[in-house]
């Protein structure tokens, strides 16, 4: 009776956390990029040269793991997704593009408008990985074309992350009117949380089978070289932040304690912390192999977690169509 | 309630009328769908999104066909089903059931040939592996009166065109009951498209080049001028971004669709329908693992990418564009804009809308 009555004023639990999760995660984490982007492009206009250029690049790379997750909304508009991180890039699109672009000298690299254009393999974090990390690319001075090149990329970024920023304040409110007549994009109050939840189980997932999987690739072939970002450092680092903003995720969308997923997140980011191996090479040896395995476990292990505890709890799922093959 | 019992009545009696999709409210198209409580149902939805009747399923479904006049829909269970239900859509009741005989499970797919009186449903011969369409004799209760063959592994969406020639989307690769959703000799697999006379008779094979042979050939939509869409779904590494939209016509090669490489890669290597516009000038895929329907037009030039989580089922509508369902219980209409018809909570439509001709 009295359990009765105390729930009756606990707030809707399709509203839950979608306001926390915008505020405390979303919205800081498209300002962060969007900061970083900016500065990325005021880096190149200063000094273009790839040692210059890496400091900010890395700060760029960083502040995109805050919000690699979100493919919802502003970021799934024009494959901005896609743009800003070509990757996995099975069929080595992006080394090509970035060659062809090189070679022929393209001035395509002089005009904001015509750069947009250019083929998103050409464009964001992973062709600029390309210019400053590449042996043969990245020793450009800084009247050459490659200098000219990334500083078409950086601006290309910042406006992107810029666009993004604005959208997502305009995406916010869309969520938050979640289920309100003339709401074209939610149509009942639970979409909202819906996708965030969604996004948080596809990006835990996209860390596990993707960031993880491709390196991993079988026993008898470890793919070493597919590694997310593997020229400039990044696959671990890639991951610990990745989960870092999954987890600030994770505990704002949900409006009750949630230990087990807490403690996932912890066993998972303990076992990352202690991997020593920036660029995942391991998953070649026997030894580290079962390590980065171990961690992939633990990161599946989170999505159980979160299953249980949260989905549970708003009464979500994964997709039932998503789910089902045919 | 008084009106169905009413009907129950004539049709229980001799003087039982000749009843039309019209005597179920005109339903634009059929779809199935979980419900809140956990159970599943066949509906008839019209072209505004309101239901227009309800008949209880005692199993998830896949997809239905509807009988070109009589308000009457087979309902599939889900491959590898072994059965399925015939539905009268004004009584609600069961027809009959259809068991796939010895040696044979459903794909989820059937469609009417001979005016209606002859139900083709897409089977596997799951010995050999070797499509098959079974045939099934309205006229006579429902009896399977033969079976002709697919002309190729794993046939999965059949549709009539003009003339009882049936086409098939022989997806390529076999499966078997005993191993439910495994698909089985992956890296052999060859799927077509083929266009099959009533009599069993191979008229023309589909084949894409061998680079695109992961492209499992699934689904189907006619278009105007015995063009035909077909949807498709990849067994490669999702990120290639690989074609996913065929469009054919007889006699001439199939073109594939020019989708962005964003797109192609937001679709998941998977479409799960298929459908034209009413007039045939656009065709659509959809992609419930990508959220998201590629409009295109007849030529496979990409027109417009339409956002919705777990979005699945596809229809033309009268007056133009797209009927849409999804797995969180909405209906959509899609002309260039996309506008919400109906939300139902805790109602997850399934795969397929199925348009009812009359």
């Amino acid at each position: 009776m009295r359990l009765a009555l105390l729930l009756a004023f606990l707030p809707l639990p399709a509203l839950a956390g979608v306001a926390e999760a915008v505020d405390d995660q979303i919205l800081p984490a498209t300002e962060r990029f969007a900061a970083s982007a900016g500065a990325l492009a005021g880096a190149a206009a200063a000094d273009c040269t790839a040692p210059a250029l890496r400091p900010a690049y890395q700060d760029t790379f960083d502040a995109w793991m805050g919000m690699s997750h979100l493919t919802f909304g502003p970021l799934e508009r024009d494959g901005r997704a896609l743009t800003i991180e070509f990757w996995p890039d099975p069929r080595g699109r992006v080394a090509r593009t970035v060659r062809g672009l090189a070679s022929e000298a393209d001035p395509v690299v002089g005009d904001a408008a015509g750069f947009a254009q250019v083929s998103i393999a050409g464009r964001g974090l992973m062709a600029l990985e390309q210019l400053l990390y590449d042996e043969e690319l990245s020793g450009y001075g800084a009247g050459d074309y490659p200098c000219r090149y990334a500083t078409a990329i950086a601006r290309d970024l910042a406006a992107m992350a810029e666009a993004v920023q604005a959208e997502w304040q305009d995406h916010s409110r869309l969520m938050l009117s979640a289920g309100e007549p003339g709401n074209p994009r939610y149509l009942a109050e639970s979409e909202a949380s819906q996708a965030l939840y969604t996004a948080l189980l596809g990006g835990l997932e996209f860390d596990a089978d993707q960031r993880l999987g491709r390196p991993l690739g079988s026993f008898d072939k470890p793919r070493p070289r597919l590694a997310e970002a593997r020229r400039s450092d990044r696959p671990l680092r890639n991951i610990s932040l990745s989960l870092a903003a999954l987890r600030d995720l994770a505990v704002a969308l949900s409006d009750a304690p949630i230990p087990a997923t807490q403690a996932a997140f912890e066993a998972a980011q303990a076992t990352a912390g202690a991997l020593d191996d920036p660029r995942l090479a391991g998953v070649a040896d026997p030894a580290g192999r079962l390590k980065v395995e171990i961690l992939q476990q633990q990161i599946r292990a989170i999505s159980d977690a979160i299953e249980a505890e949260i989905g549970g709890a708003l009464g979500l799922t994964a997709g039932f169509n998503s789910q089902d093959g045919d | 309630m008084r009106r169905r019992g009413f009907l129950t009545a004539l049709l229980a009696g001799a003087m039982a009328p000749r009843l039309s999709w019209a005597d179920v409210g005109s339903p634009a198209v059929l779809g199935a769908a979980r419900e809140a409580g956990g159970g599943y149902a066949l509906f008839g939805i019209g072209a505004d999104g309101t239901d227009r009747f309800r008949i209880p399923l005692p199993a998830r479904g896949h997809a239905a066909a509807a009988h070109p006049t009589a308000p009457e829909a087979v309902a599939f269970a889900r491959s590898p089903g072994s059965f399925a239900v015939v539905l009268n859509c004004v009584t609600g009741a069961v027809l009959a059931r259809l068991e796939a005989p010895e040696g044979r499970h459903f794909y989820g797919h059937g469609t009417f040939i001979a005016g209606g009186e002859i139900l083709c449903t897409s089977e596997n011969d799951f010995a050999t592996g070797q499509g098959r369409m079974g045939l099934w004799s309205r006229g006579l209760g429902w009896r399977r009166v033969g079976e002709i063959p697919t002309h190729g592994i794993g046939p999965h969406e059949i549709r009539r065109m003009a003339g009882d020639v049936l086409v098939a989307a022989n997806g390529g690769y076999r499966s078997h009951p005993a191993q439910p959703g495994v698909k089985l000799d992956l890296d052999r697999m060859r799927p077509n498209l083929a266009y099959v006379s009533a009599d069993g008779a191979l008229l023309e094979k589909v084949e894409l080049a061998d680079d695109l042979r992961p492209n499992s050939i699934r689904h189907i939509a006619l278009g105007r001028d015995g063009l035909v869409g077909f949807g498709m779904q990849w067994q490669g590494d999702p990120a290639e971004g690989v074609p996913l939209l065929g469009l054919h016509r007889r006699g001439a090669a199939p073109v594939l669709d020019r989708m962005p490489v964003h797109e192609a890669r937001a679709m998941a290597g998977y479409v799960g329908s298929v459908a034209f516009d009413a007039a045939g000038d656009q065709v659509a895929i959809s992609s419930p693992r990508g959220g998201r329907v590629q409009v295109f037009d007849d030529t496979g030039r990409h027109l417009q990418a339409i956002l919705r989580e777990d979005v699945c089922g596809i229809a033309a509508v009268a007056g133009g564009g797209f009927l849409l369902s999804d797995g969180l219980g909405g209906l959509m209409r899609a002309d260039g804009q996309i506008r919400p018809l109906a939300k139902r909570p805790g109602r997850a439509w399934d795969h397929h809308l199925v348009p009812v001709s009359a």
